[in-house]
């Protein structure tokens, strides 16, 4: 009985596993779009996902690049190293033309060396860490900013805005939150200022009264925190339920919705640095208001969804410029190009970089993130 | 009618059950839950039919028959055959269907080595990754620091490996079952948060980028997913070689023995002190060399890659593929490295359903009915069935397994 | 703050984590006592627990009762949350434990491993993988001098320090209860003096389910948040927890969650930054690892004869 059950489903399977090679045969130009599309990061790999697929849609209507259909084949990587470099083996394989992602530093990192060796031009929405565009490869580009930009941006925000010396420093000990962290240390020890508390914590844990009040012997007054939101919420609650009088500081792995949602009255006043209003961009407002008729249910547009996309819009644009899918071309294409996106006028410098720091502050007033810098120039 | 409405009421606990989660899609659940059931309801029927039933049994007979024939004949053949197979296997496949391939060969070493562990010696290791993040740092830091040649860090990560499998052995000797468990699960995480924060060394959760690629003289290095699977396949090949032995030898069966009954092994004067610590060098020595292999293929390692899931992983492979059982173990490993990759552009046909996003879900479902469908695991050991079926009697066979496994977990318990 | 409030504040911090570590702790070790299997899967029908908890939340508060009557609301949210986690720890030991009782050890471990991957991803499938957030309900507590201490933090103490003495008393004296240690003792004898043990087995997967039911809403609660994958390390820690106080025995389980979280208390709170919180998990395992070398079955371990 039970032998039977398994080879009916055994019998069952197969053949549906048989049909996931069966894509459709029509030619198309491929690009891959990779990132954390489940598990506990899923969210990010949504944002990601929904810039990409209005970017395809919209060339799509318009005809296509090069008389051909644009699929976008996605890769989730599920921000584990060992799988994104399966990813890129995939891609490859399938003869994608270019690639958007991947989200994580960590990720980005050893996937970059499958598609260096063919080679691929790479984009990153996301992947902040300064060590993606330093190792002297030629095909890897961010249209986001670095985590050491960042850091200059926050170190001189406490200092000179602020005006505060007693800076207790938090990060969740991953590439991004850590990397975020030393980059503002280093900033702040510029300014000469020394971080009174600094530590890393568990990504993961929910409790972290014992290290904070481990950090309120020391009576900070800011406290900066390097990491992603759900830390970020439990940090700033968990600070204000032990009265301690410290302004949240942090990047834009906090800057989501959910940060405000989930930590409530003890998000308010908090400052985190991110990139100007994208709806004081006139460039990115089209944009937007495509976000919203797609995705009428969607609360906000998503901190990455527009990286994405013009992520996308950049590889489209050259596979259009240089009419061909020949990757050194498109590299070079990128590299000497100044394209205009929803986010404005980009260029990447010789190592894949955008060329300004994007930062600014924002801060949460009445429930809601307001931009309270402008960008210096 | 009675098993009618019994699929009725499952389908309602079901739908039931997943109200909450699923607000109206727990309906549609319901109706597939009705519509298999009364699938399975007509299978059932259709089996115990008489003519049906004869035919299934004639197959079946036909199939054991054969499996009898190929077992006396000599195996030689069929592993040649499969050798083969195996060498000219990315020949005829793309870069990414190779290169999953290597991650099954890393596997297979990793889970060959679990597998004296927990199969063979009968200690449940849940942090056998730990051995694995130190074979691939080892070669990591030497390679960056030193840039030590990969062909001399193969054996240092396997010494160095083995070491630790020692240390971790030496003070759990006296613990048993899930005090083990969770001694090693804790010496794994332990392993895991150190390379994390120990930042001047490790350089902490940025991991070690720039590891070189095996090269061989100063003309060929390893770039091609196609290289790296006839090394790891060279690996594989020895592992299998060298465990297969081990299996057989003096060594295996005083495993086997302390697995089986530790009291009674240690009054037939085998020393189960030496024997449980060479149980872990050598299962760590694997994890070791498959670390060193990993590093050099992915050139960047971080303790991102080293976490209690890989532990986990490793051992679903070695349960379900069947414990002690070499073949087993490989096809456990091949499977669960193969199926994640296979569901990763899974679509229904005729449902229009993204399954990409579900992987991991329809991974967890399939788990738990292989393990229903066969709680030996896929291809049981030849060995451990013969000590569970001492009998070839049929009708023994349904109670003999429990009883003679009671009488074994009991004695391990006094 | 002086140094003696800073320990008491870190005391109050390590009870806090320690009495959520214990109760999710119980039903692993009311489970490890009955039929021997590290029940993996617990963790994640803790997370089940908190989010039926917030769904409930909702609906209730889309009716206004929220607003009108907090007790009974709560009083409401904890009986569906625990209502639903029984049906589901009982779903799963019917599922994936049952037909498993005479597989070789290690077979239902996979099958727990399995339910645990399964319902992870079967909650972020259809509940999606942000986080989701409890309303604050309960807010303010006590200050004294500089220690504060949440009334909640007291409530979650309070709770979990009764439920274990109500929990020991119904072992102890009900019939259902000795059932239940004479099932733990000898599955065969306890079904010749006409024990069904398989009900005695569905009934304690029911009381640990709806422990953890609690565990998920307090800690939803004291936390604020909640995610598809809260269950992991929470299940980690609990089991951590059962085996340092002895696993398979209910007064053991307390203790090691208490000492747990109090270890880890102090270890991020007097070890020197930044080593105290990036450590403090090797520190708790070091510490795990001495007490099962000297004492090879847990704190407690020795009244395993009884079990449970």
């Amino acid at each position: 009985m039970r032998k039977f059950l398994f080879l009916v489903l055994m019998a069952t399977l197969i053949p549906g596993l048989m049909a996931a090679n069966a894509y459709p045969a029509e030619e198309t130009i491929k690009l891959g779009l990779a990132g954390p599309l489940t598990g506990d990061q899923g969210a990010f790999g949504e944002q990601l996902k929904n810039g990409g697929t209005i970017a395809m849609e919209e060339w799509n209507e318009k005809g296509g690049v090069l008389g051909k259909k644009i699929e976008i084949i996605w890769g989730d990587d599920q921000h584990d190293p060992k799988q994104a470099v399966a990813v890129a083996n995939k891609f490859v394989n399938e003869g994608v033309v270019g690639v958007i992602g991947h989200f994580n530093s960590s990720c980005s990192i050893p996937a970059s060396t499958v598609y260096t060796k063919v080679p691929i031009p790479q984009i990153t929405p996301a992947s902040t860490n300064p060590q993606f565009t330093e190792r002297g490869l030629r095909n890897v580009f961010r249209v986001c900013g670095r985590d050491d930009q960042q850091g200059a941006v926050a170190a001189d925000f406490i200092v000179n805005t602020l005006k505060k010396t007693r800076v207790a420093v938090f990060h969740d000990k991953t590439t991004y939150g850590q990397g975020l962290a030393d980059e503002t240390v280093k900033g702040l020890k510029k300014l000469g200022v020394e971080p009174v508390f600094y530590t890393g914590i568990v990504q993961g844990d929910k409790d972290y009264t014992a290290v904070l009040t481990a950090a309120k012997q020391k009576n900070p007054e800011v406290l900066y925190f390097g990491g992603i939101h759900p830390e970020a919420i439990l940090l700033a609650k968990q600070s204000k339920d032990l009265g301690l009088n410290t302004i949240f500081v942090s990047g834009d792995g906090v800057f989501i919705q959910e940060f405000i949602d989930g930590a409530g009255p003890a998000a308010e006043g908090a400052y985190i640095s991110f990139t100007p209003d994208q709806e004081k961009i006139p460039e990115a407002q089209p944009f937007i208001k495509k976000f919203r008729q797609k995705f009428p249910q969607a609360k906000e547009v998503g901190a990455y969804t527009i990286y994405s996309y013009v992520a996308t819009n950049i590889l489209l644009e050259a596979i259009k410029g240089t009419n061909s899918t020949d990757g050194n071309k498109l590299i070079d294409y990128i590299h000497k190009t100044k394209f205009n996106t929803a986010l404005g006028p980009i260029q990447f410098d010789e190592k894949g970089d955008v060329l300004e720091s994007p930062y600014v502050f924002w801060q949460v007033k009445n429930g809601k993130f307001v931009q309270v810098q402008e960008l210096k120039k | 009618m009675k098993k009618i409405l019994r699929v009725m009421v499952i389908s309602l606990w079901f739908g039931f059950l997943t109200f909450p989660f699923m607000g109206n899609h727990a309906g549609l659940l319901i109706v597939l839950l009705l519509a298999g059931g009364g699938l399975w309801l007509v299978i059932t029927t259709l089996r115990n039919t008489k003519t049906v039933k004869q035919w299934l049994e004639r197959a079946s007979f036909y199939q054991q028959g054969f499996q009898r024939n190929l077992n006396r004949r000599d195996r030689r053949i069929v592993l040649g055959i499969l050798l083969v197979l195996a060498l000219l296997f990315p020949l005829f496949n793309n870069r990414y269907v190779v290169d999953v391939a290597v991650m099954c060969g890393i596997y297979i070493c990793l889970a060959l080595g679990l597998n004296i562990v927990v199969g063979l010696a009968g200690l449940l290791d849940l942090g056998y990754v730990a051995f694995y993040a130190v074979g691939a740092y080892l070669y990591g830091l030497l390679s960056i620091n030193y840039h030590t040649s990969f062909w001399l860090a193969l054996p240092l990560g396997a010494l160095m490996a083995a070491t630790f499998g020692v240390l971790l052995g030496a003070p759990t000797l006296r613990l048993r079952g899930d005090y083990l468990a969770i001694v090693t699960l804790g010496f794994g995480e332990m392993i895991r948060i150190i390379l994390n924060n120990w930042d001047r060394v490790t350089r902490g959760p940025n991991g070690l980028i720039g590891i070189e690629a095996p090269s061989l003289g100063k003309k060929f290095v390893f770039s091609q997913p196609i290289h790296y699977y006839y090394l790891i396949l060279l690996i594989a090949i020895i592992t299998i070689f060298v465990v297969n032995r081990l299996n057989h030898s003096r060594i295996g069966r005083a495993w086997i023995a302390i697995r089986e009954d530790e009291v009674a092994a240690e009054a037939m004067g085998i020393n189960t002190t030496r024997m449980k610590l060479l149980a872990f060098a050598l299962g760590a020595m694997w994890a070791g060399l498959g670390g060193v292999f990993f590093a050099s293929k992915m050139t960047f390692i971080s303790p991102e890659s080293f976490t209690f899931f890989e532990s986990v992983i490793i051992l679903c492979m070695v349960v379900l593929g069947g414990m002690g059982s070499i073949p087993g173990v490989i096809l456990g490993a091949i499977v669960l490295v193969v199926l994640p990759e296979m569901l990763r552009d899974f679509y229904l046909p005729f449902m229009q359903v993204d399954f990409s996003r579900a992987r991991m879900l329809i991974f967890g479902m399939l788990m738990v009915l292989v393990m229903i469908f066969r709680p030996q695991g896929l291809i049981p050991s030849a060995r451990r069935k013969l000590e569970l079926h001492p009998k070839k009697d049929e009708d023994i066979l349904e109670q003999k397994p429990e009883f003679v496994y009671e009488v074994a977990s009991k004695s391990q318990e006094l | 703050m002086s140094f003696l409030e800073y320990i008491i504040q870190q005391l109050i911090n390590g009870l806090t984590i320690g009495a959520v570590y214990a109760l999710i702790a119980l039903g692993y070790t009311m489970v490890y006592g009955i039929i021997e299997l590290i029940n993996f899967a617990h963790g994640e029908i803790y997370m089940i627990g908190a989010y039926i908890g917030i769904i409930t939340l909702g609906v209730l508060s889309a009716q206004g009762l929220t607003q009108s009557s907090l007790a009974l609301a709560m009083g409401i949210v904890l009986v569906v949350s625990m209502v639903y986690c029984a049906a589901y720890g009982f779903t799963m030991e019917r599922i994936a434990y049952r037909p498993l009782r005479q597989a070789p050890r290690l077979s239902p471990l996979i099958t727990a491993l399995g339910m645990s991957i399964f319902l992870q991803n079967y909650v972020m499938l259809t509940q999606g993988a942000r986080d989701k957030f409890f309303p604050p309900l309960f807010t303010g507590g006590i200050n004294i001098d500089e220690v504060r201490i949440s009334y909640i933090q007291v409530f979650i103490m309070g709770i979990s320090v009764l439920l274990m003495i109500a929990l020991q008393l119904f072992i102890k004296n009900t019939r259902l209860g000795k059932a239940m240690r004479a099932t733990a003792q000898d599955k065969k004898m306890a079904s010749l003096v006409g024990i069904n043990i398989d009900r005695v087995i569905s009934i304690t997967f029911i009381i640990g389910s709806s422990l953890a039911a609690v565990a998920g809403i307090m800690v939803g609660m004291y936390y604020g948040l909640v995610n598809f994958y809260i269950g992991y390390v929470a299940g980690l820690k609990a089991f951590t927890a059962a085996v340092l106080g002895g696993i398979g025995n209910i007064a053991g389980a307390m203790l090691g969650g208490f000492l747990l979280g109090l270890l880890e208390a102090f270890a991020a709170g007097f070890i020197p930054p930044p080593h105290g919180a990036q450590y403090k998990d090797v520190f708790a395992f070091t510490i795990l690892v001495l007490v099962l070398i000297f004492r090879p079955s847990g704190l407690l371990g020795e009244q395993v004869a009884e079990k449970i």
